[in-house]
């Protein structure tokens, strides 16, 4: 669990009882997986949340066009990603395991 | 970013809604500034999109060149503003995803770096301008 903050505590569980049936094989793919950290995310969001920048980053390319086409949302786009882009990330790294493990 | 068709639908139409409640707002009461990008107020430098609604303004009157010299932006989001709502209305009354592929093909294309360096170029020319412009 010593990647526990790269998801959400909720996933936790689900996500160790998978690792603990999945094949071998797959074992050397799980460990080269980068995962998005969302404290790095936090910070870009508070720092470049207006250009989208923090969209970007986790890969959300459309969302990140439109903050960016919208000067972050009127602003209001902006300050509501700094609490959102957090799960976001979480999400993400969940998508990213999730490929390899039910595939 | 893989995201389901009715979350991406509901973040669209809601992005859309607060567009034209904006748009409306400008119009109803007569002026449109940048009294709303955070970069602009802290920074006192203009955001690469700042001018926008100026330029959408101008160019609901019809004005193209005035709109392309406040910026040109202006020209995708009209597109976009027109585009996106037309799209979810189909999509939702006939059922049908041609928005949210649409989406993904132009989220796919937009990483390819033969796209994403052109657009990132354009994107920091205008802000420069913007910058010179004092907007």
């Amino acid at each position: 669990m010593t990647n526990g903050k790269f998801f959400e505590s909720h996933h936790l569980m689900q996500i160790r009882e998978k690792l603990l049936q999945v094949d071998d094989s797959k074992w050397s793919i799980i460990q080269t997986l980068q995962f998005k950290d969302p404290t790095t995310s936090l910070i870009i969001s508070l720092l470049g949340g207006s250009l989208g920048i923090d969209r970007f980053i986790i890969g959300d390319t459309g969302l990140g066009v439109g903050k960016l086409l919208t000067c972050g949302g009127l602003g209001i786009w902006t300050i509501v990603d700094w609490f959102l882009i957090m799960p976001a990330t979480r999400e993400l790294n969940l998508t990213t395991l999730q490929q390899v493990l039910y595939v | 970013m893989m995201r389901s068709r009715n979350s991406l639908y509901l973040i669209l139409s809601t992005a859309c809604f607060s567009g034209y409640l904006w748009l409306f707002w400008v119009l109803w009461f007569g002026h449109a500034s940048a009294e709303v990008c955070i970069i602009k107020h802290v920074t006192d430098i203009p955001c690469p999109s700042c001018g926008t609604t100026r330029s959408v303004m101008a160019l609901l009157q019809g004005d193209f060149m005035m709109a392309a010299s406040l910026n040109p932006l202006g020209f995708i989001i009209i597109i976009i503003m027109i585009v996106v709502p037309t799209g979810l209305i189909i999509d939702c009354l006939w059922g049908k995803s041609y928005l949210f592929f649409a989406y993904q093909k132009s989220e796919h294309l937009l990483k390819k770096p033969y796209v994403a360096v052109p657009v990132i170029a354009g994107m920091l020319i205008n802000w420069i301008w913007n910058i010179m412009k004092a907007i």
